[in-house]
C-alpha cells in the first residue's frame, strides 16, 4: 500500500524536479526564473495540443514517444521508492530494465532517423554513442553491486539482507559509485556537460534535437517519460548516499522526496559552474565514469570477500 | 521404421525431383517446395513425438564391408535439429519466391539439389557418433554449401568468396581431422563416446585443434574471414540458412568435442570465453563500419557466434568449479541463442534479400523510406532488428539474459575466472549497445526517412510467399520473448547429456523463466496502456501533414540525409585501432570549389593480418621451393620411387 502511494506521487512529482534545476540556474544567473511548476504548464499546454507530422515519416515515428515513456514507467514499479519495497522485483531485474531503456533509446534514434532531416541524424548518432558507452558504466555498477551484495534487483540493493550504504565496509568504494552515478545520470538525461537542451542552435544539441519535429501529446510523452528517467536516476543517487529504512515507514517518503530535491540541486550547480564540452571529449567523459567503477570493482578482491 | 530417417530420405527425394524436370520450371518448383515441405514437417514432428521418441536411437551400417558408420541422438543433437527444421522450410518457401527466373532452369534445380543435401548432411552431423560418419557428412555439408554459395559463379566476387570458402572449409576439416586423427592414434577407437579415455594433456591438444576447425565453420574471430564474402555472394534463402542454421554447426562441434572429451579443464573455458568475446565485440565493430546489407548481417553473425561462444565458456568454467547454476545457464543461453539467432538471423537475411531483389542495390547509403513501399518487409525487419540487439520483449534478450546470469555468478570466483566474467558483463553490454546502434542504422538509413536513390523510390514488397517466411519468423521472436519459459526448458532439456556435474535447480530456473515473462508481458501491458492513452489525447485533435522542419533549409534534397557512414563514423572511428578505416575524399577547396566526394570502406584486422603475416609468407617460402615442381613426369614418378624406398628402409629400423 505504502509503495503504492510513493510510486504515486513519484508519477505525479516528477515534473515537479527539473523545475528545481531551473531555479538554481536562474538564482546563479540572478534571475527570477521560471515559476516552479513550469513543466506542468508545458505538459498541460502540449497535451491540449494537435500534432503535425512530417511526410517523411512512419509509424515508427509514433512508436519512439510511446516505447521511451513506457520504459521509463516500467523502471519506477521495480525501484524501492522512498526505501520502501517495490511492487515488483525479481534476481535479475536490473539487467531487463536497463535494457528496457535501451528499448527505449532504440526507437527513440530510429524515429529520429525517420523525419530524413540530417540534424536529427546528427543527434540521433551522438546518442547512440554516448549511449552505448554509458551502458557499458552501467553494468560495471552492475558488477559492482554484486560483488557487494550478491544480488541482483534494486529491491535488494536497497531493501535487501546487506543494503548497500555508505557506512557499511565497502562504504569508500560506493563515492567512487556515487560520482561515476552522477556522470552517468547526466549523460543518460542530456545534461550540461555533455548536452545542452538549451542552445540555440541544433548542431550543438544531442536530444533536444532529436526530438525537434515532435510535437503536442507525442513531445509531452517524451518530455514525460524523461522526467521519469531523471527522477530513476536521481532516486538511484540518493539511495546511495543516504539509504532509507523501511522500518521508519511513511516518515520516509518526505525524506526521500526531499533527498531527490537535493540531487536536483546538485544538477542544477553542475550545469551554473559547467559549459558544455566539446562533442570530441563527451567520450572522455563517459569513459571516466566507466574507470571509477572498474577501479571500484577492481578493489573489492581485496576488500569485499 | 523410423521417422526420422523416413523425413530424410523425403527430403532428399525433393531434392531429386527438380533435376528430374527441371525442363518445366513450374513443377519442378511445385514438386521441390511441396517435397521438402513435407519432408520437413515431418521431421520437425519426429523430433517432438513420443512414439518416435528419438532419444537414445542408434543406427549402425557397415560401409565398403570395413567401415561403421553409426548415427545416434542424445539431447544436445535433438536440440540443433529444432533450427535444421524450422528455419529450412521457410527458406525453401523464400526460396521458391526468390528464384523467380526461368532462364536459369538446371542451375535453379541443382540448387534446390544442393540445398535438400544440405539439410540432409546437417542433421547427420547432428546424429553423427562415431569418426567416419560425421567426417564424411561433414564434408557432405561442406560441398553441397560451396556450390551454393556458387550459385552466381560469373561474378567474380562470387568466384572469389566461394575460393575463400572452400579454403577456409577445408582447411578447418583438415584440423577436425587431425584432431580425430591425435585421437584415434591414443584409443584405437572411432566412437565419440570414447574421447574421454584419453590422458588429460592429449585431450587439450585434441580439444584445441577441433576448436580450431570448427570455428573456422562457425565463424569464430579471426577465422571468420569468409563469412563477410560468402554470405552476400550466395543467394538470400541461402545466406539464411547458412548463416542461420549451417555455421552452428561449428558451435555443434565445439560442444560435442567438449561433452565427448568429457574434459573440466579451466583453460578451455577459459579460451572459449576469450575468443567468444573477442568475435562479439569485433564482429558487432565491422558490421557498424559495413554499408553492404549483407555483409553487414555476415559480420553480425560473427557477433552472435560470440555471444553464443561466451555462453558456452562461462559453461565450461562453471563445470570446471563445479558451479552447477552457472555451467547450466551459460550452456543453456548458448543453446537459446543459438536457437534465437537462427530465427531472427533468417528474417533479417530474408528482409535483406527482399530489398535487394526489389530495390536492386544492397548500398545502405542508396536505400531509404523502404517502410512505406515494403511494409510488411519492414515491419518484420524492425522486429528481427531488436530481436538482434538483444532487447526485451523479443526473443534474442531471453537468451543474453541467460549468458549475464552465468556471468554474475562467475563473480564470486577469484583471480582469472573473476576478471574475465568482469570482462565478459561488460563485453555483453558494449556489445548490446553497439548491436543496437549498429540496428537502428540499418532500419533507420534503410526502411525509414526519404529514399536516397531512383531504385530505392521505386521498390515495391514482393510476392506473399516472400513476405509470409517473414512474417512467420517475426511471429516467433516474440512469442520466444512473451512465453519464454517453454524455450527455456528446452534449452535446458537440451543440457541433460551433456554437462555432467548434474541439473540446474528446476525451482531457479522455473523462476526465471516466469519473471522474464513477467517482465517482457508487463512491458507490453504499459506499452498498451499509453498507446490507448495517446489515442484517448489525440481524440478530435487537429493533425496535420507536412514537410519535416529543415531548420532554415528552402532547398533540401534527400541527399542532405544522414547516411549509414556519416551514422555509424564518430563509434568507427572510436574504435581505430581495431578497425582500419580507410578514407578516400575530395573536399571543398578554393574559391569555385568542384564536385566533392566521400567514401570510407572498413578493412578486417583478420583479413589484413591473414593476408600479410600468413598468406604472403607462406607464399613466399613455398615460392623457393618452385624448381621442385617443373611438370617433367618422369621425374615425379622418380620422387615417389624415392619416398616410398625411403619410407620403407625406415620401417625396418
Amino acid at each position: 500500500m505504502e509503495s503504492l502511494l510513493t510510486i504515486a506521487l513519484a508519477l505525479l512529482l516528477a515534473p515537479l524536479f527539473p523545475g528545481i534545476i531551473l531555479k538554481v540556474k536562474a538564482a546563479f544567473a540572478g534571475k527570477k526564473g521560471p515559476p516552479l511548476f513550469i513543466k506542468y504548464y508545458t505538459l498541460s499546454k502540449l497535451l491540449r495540443k494537435g500534432s503535425v507530422y512530417s511526410t517523411s515519416t512512419t509509424f515508427v515515428f509514433k512508436l519512439g514517444p510511446i516505447v521511451s515513456c513506457a520504459g521509463a514507467m516500467m523502471i519506477l514499479l521495480f525501484f524501492p521508492l522512498g526505501g520502501m519495497s517495490p511492487i515488483l522485483c525479481f534476481h535479475g531485474d536490473v539487467i531487463v530494465l536497463f535494457y528496457i531503456l535501451g528499448l527505449g533509446r532504440f526507437f527513440t534514434i530510429a524515429a529520429a532517423l525517420d523525419t530524413a532531416s540530417p540534424f536529427q541524424g546528427m543527434g540521433a548518432a551522438r546518442e547512440a554513442f554516448f549511449g552505448t558507452l554509458a551502458e557499458a558504466s552501467i553494468f560495471a555498477i552492475l558488477i559492482l553491486f554484486y560483488r557487494m551484495t550478491g544480488a541482483l534487483s534494486f529491491a535488494e540493493y536497497f531493501t535487501g539482507a546487506t543494503p548497500i550504504s555508505l557506512a557499511g565496509p565497502a562504504g569508500a568504494l560506493l563515492l567512487l559509485v556515487i560520482v561515476s552515478l552522477f556522470m552517468v545520470l547526466l549523460i543518460e538525461n542530456s545534461r550540461v556537460p555533455v548536452d545542452d537542451p538549451a542552445t540555440h542552435l541544433e548542431l550543438t544539441m544531442i536530444h533536444e534535437v532529436m526530438i525537434l519535429d515532435h510535437s503536442g501529446p507525442d513531445l509531452a510523452l517524451i518530455e514525460l517519460g524523461s522526467f521519469y528517467k531523471l527522477l530513476f536516476y536521481s532516486a538511484f543517487i540518493f539511495l546511495i548516499v543516504c539509504p532509507l529504512k523501511a522500518t521508519w515507514g511513511l516518515a520516509n517518503v518526505p525524506l526521500f522526496f526531499g533527498g531527490i530535491c537535493l540531487v536536483y540541486v546538485a544538477i542544477g550547480l553542475v550545469e551554473s559552474g559547467m559549459a558544455r564540452l566539446k562533442m570530441n571529449l563527451v567520450p572522455k567523459f563517459v569513459l571516466t565514469s566507466l574507470i571509477l567503477v572498474f577501479f571500484a570493482a577492481i578493489l573489492t578482491m581485496e576488500f569485499v570477500k | 521404421m523410423n521417422t526420422f530417417l523416413v523425413a530424410l530420405a523425403i527430403i532428399v527425394v525433393g531434392g531429386l525431383l527438380p533435376l528430374a524436370t527441371y525442363r518445366n520450371m513450374a513443377i519442378a518448383k511445385g514438386l521441390y517446395l511441396g517435397t521438402t515441405l513435407f519432408g520437413c514437417i515431418f521431421g520437425l514432428i519426429s523430433l517432438f513425438s513420443a512414439s518416435a521418441n528419438l532419444h537414445g536411437l542408434t543406427w549402425a551400417w557397415s560401409w565398403l564391408h570395413c567401415f561403421t558408420l553409426v548415427f545416434s541422438c542424445d539431447s544436445l543433437s535433438f536440440f540443433f535439429l529444432i533450427p535444421i527444421f524450422l528455419i529450412c522450410p521457410l527458406a525453401a518457401i523464400y526460396g521458391f519466391a526468390y528464384f523467380d527466373k526461368t532462364e536459369n532452369s538446371l542451375r535453379t534445380a541443382i540448387s534446390f539439389f544442393c540445398t535438400n543435401m544440405l539439410i540432409v548432411a546437417m542433421a547427420l552431423v547432428t546424429v553423427a557418433a562415431n569418426i567416419l560418419s560425421f567426417a564424411l557428412v561433414w564434408e557432405m555439408m561442406s560441398l553441397s554449401s560451396y556450390i551454393l554459395v556458387m550459385y552466381d559463379y560469373e561474378k567474380p566476387e562470387t568466384r572469389t568468396a566461394g575460393y575463400l570458402y572452400f579454403l577456409f572449409a577445408q582447411a578447418g576439416a583438415l584440423l577436425i581431422f587431425a584432431a580425430f586423427g591425435v585421437a584415434y592414434s591414443q584409443t584405437g577407437e572411432l566412437e565419440f563416446s570414447k574421447l574421454a579415455l584419453l590422458p588429460a594433456e592429449v585431450k587439450l591438444i585434441v580439444f584445441f585443434l577441433a576448436f580450431l576447425g570448427f570455428g573456422s565453420k562457425a565463424g569464430v574471430f579471426p577465422l571468420h574471414v569468409w563469412l563477410p564474402h560468402a554470405h552476400p555472394a550466395a543467394p538470400s534463402h541461402i545466406s539464411a540458412i547458412m548463416s542461420g542454421v549451417m555455421i552452428k554447426m561449428g558451435i555443434y562441434g565445439i560442444l560435442r568435442m567438449y561433452a565427448a572429451l568429457a574434459t573440466s579443464d579451466l583453460r578451455i573455458g577459459e579460451a572459449v570465453l576469450v575468443f567468444g568475446m573477442i568475435s562479439g565485440v569485433l564482429g558487432v565493430l565491422y558490421a557498424l563500419g559495413t554499408h553492404n546489407l549483407k555483409k553487414l548481417l555476415a559480420y553480425h553473425s560473427v557477433e552472435n557466434i560470440g555471444i553464443i561462444l561466451m555462453g558456452a565458456g562461462l559453461g565450461m568454467i562453471g563445470v570446471a568449479k563445479g558451479n552447477v547454476t552457472m555451467a547450466g545457464f551459460g550452456f543453456a543461453g548458448c543453446l537459446l541463442h543459438v536457437l534465437n539467432h537462427s530465427i531472427f538471423k533468417s528474417l533479417l537475411f530474408f528482409g535483406a534479400g527482399a530489398v535487394i531483389k526489389k530495390a536492386g542495390t544492397s548500398h545502405v547509403d542508396h536505400l531509404g523510406g523502404l517502410m512505406k513501399r515494403m511494409p510488411i518487409t519492414g515491419r518484420t525487419f524492425l522486429v528481427g532488428s531488436v530481436s538482434i540487439s538483444g532487447l526485451p520483449p523479443f526473443n534474442g534478450f531471453v537468451s543474453e539474459f541467460l549468458v549475464y546470469f552465468a556471468a554474475f555468478q562467475g563473480l564470486k570466483y577469484t583471480h582469472s575466472t573473476l576478471l574475465l566474467a568482469i570482462l565478459a558483463i561488460i563485453s555483453l553490454a558494449a556489445i548490446g549497445g553497439l548491436a543496437s546502434f549498429c540496428f537502428t542504422k540499418v532500419v533507420g538509413i534503410v526502411f525509414l526517412g526519404e529514399p536516397r536513390s531512383q531504385h530505392a523510390a521505386e521498390a515495391r514488397e514482393g510476392g506473399r510467399l516472400l513476405t509470409l517466411p517473414m512474417t512467420i519468423l517475426a511471429a516467433l521472436c516474440l512469442a520466444i520473448g512473451i512465453f519464454p519459459q517453454s524455450f527455456m526448458d528446452l534449452a535446458f532439456a537440451g543440457l541433460a547429456d551433456m554437462v555432467r556435474i548434474g541439473r540446474v535447480d528446476a525451482a531457479i530456473v522455473e523462476s526465471i523463466g516466469i519473471n522474464l515473462a513477467l517482465a517482457s508481458r508487463l512491458f507490453l501491458l504499459i506499452f498498451v496502456v499509453v498507446l490507448t492513452f495517446r489515442r484517448l489525447l489525440y481524440r478530435n485533435k487537429v493533425i496535420t501533414k507536412g514537410p519535416t522542419w529543415g531548420c532554415g533549409f528552402t532547398q533540401g534534397t534527400t541527399r542532405i540525409q544522414y547516411t549509414g557512414s556519416s551514422f555509424a563514423r564518430s563509434v568507427v572511428n572510436f574504435f581505430r585501432p581495431f578497425v582500419i578505416v580507410r578514407e578516400s575524399k575530395v573536399l571543398l577547396e578554393k574559391i569555385f570549389p568542384g564536385k566533392t566526394e566521400y567514401f570510407t570502406r572498413i578493412e578486417d584486422i583478420a583479413d589484413i593480418a591473414m593476408h600479410r603475416g600468413l598468406a604472403t609468407p607462406l607464399l613466399v617460402l613455398l615460392g623457393k621451393f618452385r624448381w621442385i615442381q617443373h611438370g617433367n613426369v618422369q621425374l615425379y614418378i622418380g620422387y615417389i620411387i624415392i619416398a616410398i624406398s625411403v619410407l620403407l628402409l625406415a620401417s625396418f629400423f
